[in-house]
């Protein structure tokens, strides 16, 4: 796994749920700002999941290849499900939602990382 | 009072995510390794069609979504109880985790605290539309 773009995955995934927290704190609906994020969270796990199968397929991947590319591919689908379930609200609860999806992502990354490196099963 | 509205809205977002985590869970292990427990595997499968019942019922919010929602929350309470307590208590028939073993502690008691905000909210939203909203 490419630790580098996983640790900005996390990392932008964290700052994302941050803003969405602000906003959910501060009675917002969601803005632009949490769009483009969402968008730039999906694009580098969209870059992930790329650059994941392909190690797959040359034999660099885990033991537990069919869990590893499960997470691979099923994170994809949180940054759109979470945009455009929280864009139905116009209230506080939107921006709520992000944090859920920013949370989601941030945890099932370090997970692909623990899957990776073999420490859970 | 509508259930995918408002907190509901974060309710529901939670409960996608978890339907998600325990479908791609279940996938995984009927597919790959049957045979090693086939018990708890079918559990996961349950679990996860449990999830995905009560995330979509709680985002349409009718009359009979309703009655399903609170059908789907109960049965997960009580599986998260009852396989909880059983995955400590004969941990061989147990070997490979689910969402519901030790009670969700995999998934930070997640999976304990959901359904009781599930039925919670479904409870306040009920009686909201006898009242006027506070």
């Amino acid at each position: 796994m490419t630790e580098p773009l996983a640790t900005v995955i996390i990392v932008a995934a964290l700052v994302i749920a941050g803003y969405g927290l602000l906003a959910a704190l501060r009675d917002r609906p969601m803005d632009r700002l949490h769009l483009a994020g969402l968008t730039v969270v999906e694009a580098l796990l969209l870059a992930q999941a790329v650059l994941g199968l392909v190690k797959v397929a040359g034999d660099e991947g885990p033991a537990e290849t069919a869990t590893f590319v499960g997470y691979l591919l099923g994170i994809l689908l949180i940054p759109p499900a979470g945009a455009g379930w929280g864009l139905l609200e116009r209230s506080r609860w939107g921006p709520a939602v992000i944090v859920v999806a920013g949370l989601a992502v941030a945890v099932m990354t370090v997970r692909m990382n623990q899957i990776w490196s073999g420490t859970v099963a | 009072m509508r259930t995918g509205g408002g907190p509901g809205r974060l309710l529901v977002a939670v409960y996608g995510v978890f339907a998600l985590a325990a479908g791609a869970r279940a996938a995984v292990q009927i597919a790959t390794r049957f045979d090693e427990a086939p018990v708890a595997y079918l559990l996961s499968a349950l679990a996860a069609a449990v999830y995905v019942l009560a995330t979509v019922a709680l985002a349409l919010g009718g009359r009979a979504s309703r009655r399903i929602a609170v059908a789907a929350c109960s049965v997960e309470l009580a599986g998260v109880l009852v396989i909880g307590t059983f995955s400590l208590a004969d941990a061989e028939a147990f070997p490979d985790e689910t969402v519901w073993s030790g009670y969700g502690r995999g998934y930070g008691f997640v999976p304990l605290v959901l359904p009781v905000a599930g039925l919670v909210w479904l409870w306040r939203t009920g009686r909201k539309g006898t009242r006027t909203p506070a």
